[in-house]
């Protein structure tokens, strides 16, 4: 083939591969969104772990453990990040994978602090197994007996999640035992031992988490529970504001507005996303509907006795 | 239409039989009956689903090692050995001479393909004893595994149109190895707050060859059904990114100074 034939062919080529292999690649990406809706519908990633044992892993990983611990975290990360605050979603496989992890990497700090966070956090925030949480805590500390850090998430776990206050201060004053341990780990033992789970303790314990991370999931959990402890404490004084009106009127307001007009209550009365109180029947502060905050349980049980 | 792409795929495969390609095969069917012997001893309840993952498995990895151990080697051995030369010298277009030789591989992984599947089925009523209705899904996933194939082969030829078969592997295995775990690098873009890494992500993840889609063995494993529509999609699919391969080897090909 003559050169001149040989330089008009590749043009030809070129110019046809300028032009299609574009559209392909644009028809391709269409496809494939199809074809990401056609999976969704099989269901194909259920919850399935195919090796559980995180000690065969180790054996099986040929000395690349912490590498392969570090990818396991990031699967701990994303599977908890896809199924946080969805209504309806399971946690099955979050305890095996953070079993693995830490089985692989006994140093990987991160794997039980956080780990111990996404598994107390009750639902739909997370599966609600504060006892596994404790568990992997509890290992974390024999593995990494010098970390004062992990007797703080095990107080942690014991006041806000199990309600074992006596558990919870013994943590604390065994974390503050450490020499690089913070002083306020010993204010923490007293306070827990003292007032159990009041809102100012719980704030304090849910800030100490809050400013001891920079993990952008640990911290947006970590928000939502001091929003929700602050809009507590709003409506508590609501509460109190609204029993103080009904002894001096003999009837419960009917407003916010009402309230405020007698100079019982002053200041900005609104809760932490911006949304003001409103009065509910017989007295009682609630949160506006349209707010995004949503009230622990237990302070809400509070709030309803 | 011209004959000469299947005249080059006739030959490409004779030349892979020459090499002892299908030897693998041998290596299969001893998996095979070994495992069918096994399982029954050493698991319970699960023996069918063995045979089938450890099967698809099987035909899945060998056929890829094949593709791309071969695949990097069609034209770059052809240049080596200057057989090349003498067959450019004929009225042959080099798009001619790729999709002939692209055909070629790919008709040698569908024998190869064929026989691991009746070996497959061999041990699957060794060990259960009969067929069932669901086991239809099994030929859908090795469907998809030829679809896989096709498009790790056009893969592989595209960088032996250029490169050095070494590096032509390394860069089929890295595309195939991200092609695999490009849901992965979607969810990147899901949990990023940093937009420009968001769509930089989501680019990539549309232009990558998208193997995930052709992982049916589990629901083959379960007996779970396929879904018409994506056995249609994903062949539309392959097709048009193999097509959109061979068109840019094509074009790289053309170009080539091979004197």
């Amino acid at each position: 083939m003559s050169k001149r034939n040989q330089n008009k062919n590749h043009t030809r080529a070129m110019l046809l591969a300028l032009v299609a292999v574009p559209a392909l690649f644009a028809v391709c990406a269409a496809l494939q969104m199809r074809i990401d809706s056609d999976t969704l519908l099989m269901n194909q990633d259920k919850e399935e772990l195919l090796l559980q044992s995180g000690s065969l892993l180790k054996k099986l990983s040929l000395g690349y453990e912490p590498l392969l611990a570090d990818i396991y975290w990031t699967r701990v990360v994303q599977y908890y990040g896809a199924r946080a605050r969805k209504q309806g979603a399971t946690y099955e496989s979050l305890w095996s994978l953070l079993d693995i992890t830490t089985t692989l990497d006994p140093k990987l700090m991160i794997a039980y602090r956080f780990g111990a966070v996404f598994l107390a956090e009750r639902p739909p925030g997370g599966p609600g197994e504060a006892e596994l949480a404790v568990e992997l805590v509890k290992r974390g500390i024999a593995e990494n007996p010098d970390e004062w850090r992990l007797y703080q998430d095990l107080g942690f776990l014991y006041s806000i999640h199990l309600k074992d206050y006596k558990k919870a201060a013994e943590a604390y004053l065994e974390g503050s035992k450490n020499p690089n341990a913070q002083v306020w780990m010993k204010v923490m033992a007293a306070r827990v031992a003292e007032t159990g789970n009041d809102l100012e303790t719980s704030r304090l314990i849910w800030t100490g988490v809050y400013s001891s991370t920079n993990d952008q999931q640990v911290r947006r959990t970590a928000l939502q529970h001091i929003h929700s402890l602050d809009a507590a404490q709003g409506l508590k004084r609501l509460d109190e504001s609204s029993e103080e009106y009904w002894r001096k009127f003999g009837r419960f307001p009917t407003s916010i507005q009402e309230l405020r007009d007698t100079g019982l209550v002053g200041g900005s009365l609104q809760d932490p996303a911006g949304y003001p109180y409103v009065m509910g029947p017989n007295g009682v502060p609630q949160l506006d509907p349209k707010s995004p905050i949503v009230l622990d349980s237990d302070q809400a049980a509070e709030q309803l006795r | 239409m011209s004959v000469i792409p299947g005249v080059v795929a006739i030959n490409t495969f004779r030349e892979a039989v020459r090499d002892r390609v299908l030897y693998n095969l041998i290596f299969f069917a001893l998996m095979m009956i070994g495992a069918a012997i096994l399982v029954g001893q050493i698991s319970i309840g699960i023996e069918r689903m063995v045979i089938i993952n450890l099967g698809l498995s099987a035909i899945s990895i060998f056929g890829i090692i094949m593709a791309i151990f071969i695949g990097v080697g069609l034209v770059y051995k052809e240049m080596e050995k200057r057989t090349l030369y003498s067959l450019l010298s004929k009225p042959i277009r080099r798009w001619e001479f790729l999709v002939g030789k692209f055909a070629g591989l790919l008709l040698t992984l569908v024998v190869n393909t064929a026989l691991m599947t009746l070996g497959l089925g061999a041990a699957l009523y060794f060990v259960s004893r009969k067929f069932e209705r669901a086991d239809a899904t099994i030929l859908v996933a090795v469907y998809f595994i030829l679809l896989e194939l096709a498009l790790v082969t056009a893969l592989a030829l595209f960088f032996s149109c250029f490169t050095s078969p070494m590096l032509s592997t390394l860069y089929t295995l890295g595309i195939y190895v991200a092609g695999v775990f490009a849901p992965g690098i979607l969810s990147v873009s899901q949990f990023t707050s940093n937009w420009g890494l968001a769509a930089v992500t989501r680019f990539i993840y549309y232009l990558l060859p998208n193997f995930h889609n052709f992982g049916v063995i589990a629901a083959a494993a379960h007996g779970d059904a396929v879904p018409l529509a994506l056995i249609w999609h994903n062949t539309v699919y392959a097709l048009l990114y193999v097509i959109l391969i061979l068109v840019a080897s094509s074009a790289v090909f053309s170009g080539r100074n091979l004197k």
